[in-house]
């Protein structure tokens, strides 16, 4: 497997067991989260097609490190992975930042469940 | 002005999230305590897997669309790039709860009802009711 591809796949399994693990936010089962994510993608299509795009190259990839598999503008697939992972972290650390009581908070918004 | 391409880019993203912060209260900007618990372990893990791909050839940067400021051989863009897209994100992550809240009877995300004090009292509601 290509190194990118193969990192990029182990930094979603890694976020997903700190959360799972570690963390324990329960954000990952919320609507909020995954509509969250579903946007983050949809603009993830300009902002990354833009820095990878094929005429005006900002950011280049060597091919023999992808699959070579472009969702959207040209943008590498594996750079969603790298985009759910590095917000998805993000997300559970501001989670844990803002509710520092998770356990009690989840159990009391039925809202969540 | 090519220089300033990627920079550009990350500034555009910053703008168009504002409104998030200013018009739907997802109170981001506002507690910067809290966004740097939730950036400063993403960016280092960040860093040094942008790192690693600069070293491994994963990638690679036109000079041409970049500053030229570096840390160590990461352009300083990439920093840019590991606080602002993730600021994005936790600002949409807060403008969709608050809009999910309106949704379920809750407060309109433009109203005001979304300070701090106001949150906790409301949560404090929830339990009771």
């Amino acid at each position: 497997m290509p190194e990118y591809t193969l990192i990029a796949l182990c930094s979603v399994l890694g976020v997903v067991v700190i959360e799972l693990f570690w963390l324990r936010t329960g954000i990952l089962r919320t609507a909020q989260f995954w509509l969250s994510m579903l946007i983050v993608w949809g603009f993830q299509i300009p902002v990354d097609g833009w820095l990878t795009k094929s005429e005006g190259t900002i950011v280049g990839y060597d091919p023999d490190q992808i699959t070579g598999v472009r969702v959207g503008w040209n943008s590498p697939i594996e750079d969603f992975a790298f985009g759910f992972s590095m917000v998805t972290l993000t997300l559970l650390l501001w989670h844990r930042a803002v509710r520092p009581t998770p356990q009690e908070d989840t159990a009391s918004t039925p809202r969540d469940a | 002005m090519s220089h300033w391409h990627y920079l550009f880019v990350m500034a555009g993203c910053v703008a168009i999230t504002l409104p998030l912060e200013f018009v739907l209260g997802a109170r981001v900007w506002r507690r910067p305590r809290a966004l740097l618990q939730a950036l400063v372990p993403t960016v280092l893990v960040f860093v040094v897997w942008d790192l690693w791909g600069i070293y491994r050839g994963s990638w690679f940067y036109a000079d041409e669309f970049i500053t030229g400021l570096h840390l160590g051989p990461m352009p300083i863009e990439e920093l840019v790039f590991f606080l602002v897209v993730p600021i994005c994100g936790v600002l949409t992550y807060e403008a969709v709860g608050r809009c999910l809240t309106w949704l379920r009877g809750g407060p309109a995300p433009w109203s005001q009802a979304g300070s701090p004090a106001t949150a906790r009292s409301e949560r404090a509601g929830r339990r009771r009711a």
